[in-house]
């Protein structure tokens, strides 16, 4: 059972916090996003941190299955139990296809940074020209067509929860799976890997599909949640950016690090909020020093200060 | 239609000139700069702040472009210093994330302090016929302006040693240094004038509407979009890409709207990328 000792003290630890927050509904909903980012920089870690993918379009892949379970529902009427997983399957679809392609053509880190960057573009277009499913800017209101659990504070919170524990569970199979094995070479070396006989491109796409496949359950989830989807929801600087320096500030290519980034980068986002307009501001200022100055992020630094073995 | 496609060449020469800087960056300094668009914003903010201070237009724009420029040769002899120190897909990468965080920092900055900010430039003549098509005097003056640059360009990288040497760099920089080439030197250099001719396209913008600050990653998208069509290491190729890809999001605007004309652009660039790399012109450059 060791092994999934961290896994159950992380469950624990998040399980309490509706205790501390002690009903507040502001605390609670930012206690519940805060679970959502850490899902979405779980994921993340696995594309861009362990499989070197970089895909700048996180949120496009997290929108396009909260728009997909939204629209299927509202227009054909089905059942939030079949719509959500259609949207995840959309998700995984998506970023198994990007992977492959970029693996298939042989595409730099630089290219498929592109290419995923044009089809965040070409999804948040998507969402404002097809009006008559999306309702355009102004989003569509999902209040009603979801799940009712996912309608009040405390069940949502921990349904959060049971997703961010599931990735982190998924995460944590996978790692020490061949897969696991597999990855950490190729995140070394991928010729080296290859010549060794490892199949650097199913590793690869599998990575992005499971990956996305998680950003897509937590932003179907989400999008009932939320109450409304609209494009600002997924757009790049709301998911993106801070799933992006969420996961340098925690570590990447470490257990916790996308957990502790998430959680930290909350912290900062409220305490930035009294400025408005300067948040971005200090998301650039944070993107710059930290890729600069802290690449290796909290977990790593804890692990020297402290000499503990932190997952 | 000759209106459309005349239409098309105006706007394609202005993305052009935005590609250009990135190309020439990529080239030169191997970094994809995210920030390239910002720096278009930077030049016109400070063109409409000195001709909000009673200095002549004509001057003022000059002090625009120029004031891009000084950010460039900042932004190459600061920020991007790390990024110099890896060679390849490290500095690429490291690149991306900096300029990038440098974009945020540039927008976040301007919608705060400027935010009701907006450039509209107006010439004394409003139309003018050329060739039998009535246009306006700004299209005409903007695309002269561009077309200008691009030949005051290619004849620096043509006839002068200086460009000789950029073009070597280009080639190989390890090759060039060992000839004796400073690197470094040109690279500021280089991304002094193309954060210059950023600052021109941000400045003529206000010549056809107006520029706000909000434009900034959209004149990044457009400018990465015509220099990868073209090829991210061809300046020829980014010439040509540009008045291609203005005249399809002409037409495209012209016939299914906007929206579908900006997917149009964006599906191009991606599969550009798969299926030709090296850029859509590779071949003739």
């Amino acid at each position: 059972m060791k092994k999934y000792n961290d896994l159950f003290l992380l469950g624990l630890l998040l399980a309490a916090v509706p205790l501390v927050t002690g009903g507040s509904p502001y605390y609670m909903r930012l206690a519940t996003l805060a679970l959502v980012y850490m899902a979405w920089t779980v994921a993340f870690n696995l594309i861009f941190g362990h499989t070197k993918q970089l895909f700048l379009c996180v949120g496009a892949l997290a929108g396009s299955a909260a728009y997909m379970t939204v629209v299927l529902t509202k227009q054909l009427a089905l059942s939030p139990w079949l719509s959500v997983p259609l949207g995840v399957a959309t998700a995984a679809g998506l970023g198994a296809l990007f992977s492959y392609v970029s693996v298939l053509r042989g595409l730099g880190v630089i290219f498929l940074g592109i290419v995923t960057l044009a089809f965040s573009l070409i999804f948040h277009n998507l969402v404002l020209g097809l009006r008559q499913f999306t309702n355009g800017e102004t989003g569509l209101v999902t209040r009603g067509l979801g799940f009712p659990a996912l309608e009040q504070a405390l069940p949502s919170y921990y349904i959060f929860l049971a997703v961010l524990l599931g990735a982190f569970a998924v995460y944590g199979a996978l790692m020490r799976s061949r897969m696991g094995l597999a990855v950490r070479a190729l995140s070394d070396d991928e010729l080296t890997a290859e010549l060794s006989g490892i199949n650097v491109t199913r590793y690869k796409v599998l990575a992005a599909a499971v990956a996305s496949a998680i950003l897509g359950l937590a932003g179907s989830l989400y999008a009932f949640y939320n109450g409304i989807v609209s494009p600002s929801v997924f757009s790049f600087v709301s998911v993106d950016i801070p799933v992006l320096i969420g996961l340098l500030l925690g570590g990447m290519r470490t257990r916790l690090g996308p957990i502790l980034g998430a959680a930290a980068f909350a912290v900062i986002e409220e305490l930035v909020r009294p400025f408005g307009q300067l948040n971005v501001l200090v998301y650039g200022f944070l993107l710059i020093v930290l890729f600069v100055a802290f690449r290796e992020g909290i977990v790593v630094l804890l692990r020297k200060r402290l000499g503990v073995s932190l997952p | 239609m000759s209106a459309i496609i005349f239409d098309g060449i105006v706007q394609g020469l202005q993305l052009s000139l935005l590609a250009v800087g990135i190309t020439l960056i990529y080239g030169l300094g191997g970094v994809l700069n995210l920030a390239h668009g910002q720096f278009a914003i930077v030049g016109g903010v400070l063109a409409s702040l000195l001709i909000s201070k009673g200095i002549p237009p004509g001057i003022s724009c000059l002090g625009g472009i120029a004031g891009a420029g000084v950010l460039g040769i900042l932004v190459d002899r600061t920020l991007m210093l790390p990024a110099y120190r890896f060679r390849g897909e490290e500095r690429l990468l490291l690149g991306l994330i900096l300029t990038l965080g440098l974009s945020f920092v540039i927008d976040g900055y301007l919608n705060y302090q400027v935010p009701e900010f907006s450039l509209t430039l107006q010439l004394p003549v409003a139309m003018v016929e050329f060739a039998g098509i009535p246009m306006r005097t700004a299209s005409l003056a903007a695309s002269l302006v561009a077309l200008a640059i691009f030949a005051g360009l290619f004849a620096f990288l043509k006839l002068t040693l200086l460009g000789k040497c950029i073009r070597s760099i280009i080639e190989n920089e390890v090759g060039a240094e060992l000839c004796g080439i400073d690197p470094s030197r040109t690279r500021t250099l280089i991304v002094c004038l193309a954060a210059m001719m950023a600052g021109v396209a941000g400045v003529t913008q206000g010549l056809f509407s107006s520029l706000g600050t909000e434009m900034g990653p959209e004149f990044t998208i457009l400018g990465l979009l015509v220099a990868v069509v073209g090829g991210v290491r061809s300046i020829n190729g980014t010439l040509a890409a540009g008045i291609l890809l203005g005249i399809v999001n002409a037409f495209a605007s012209h016939y299914v709207g906007a929206y579908v004309a900006y997917i149009i652009l964006l599906s191009f660039a991606m599969a550009t990328i798969l299926v030709r790399p090296a850029g859509l012109l590779a071949r003739f450059t």
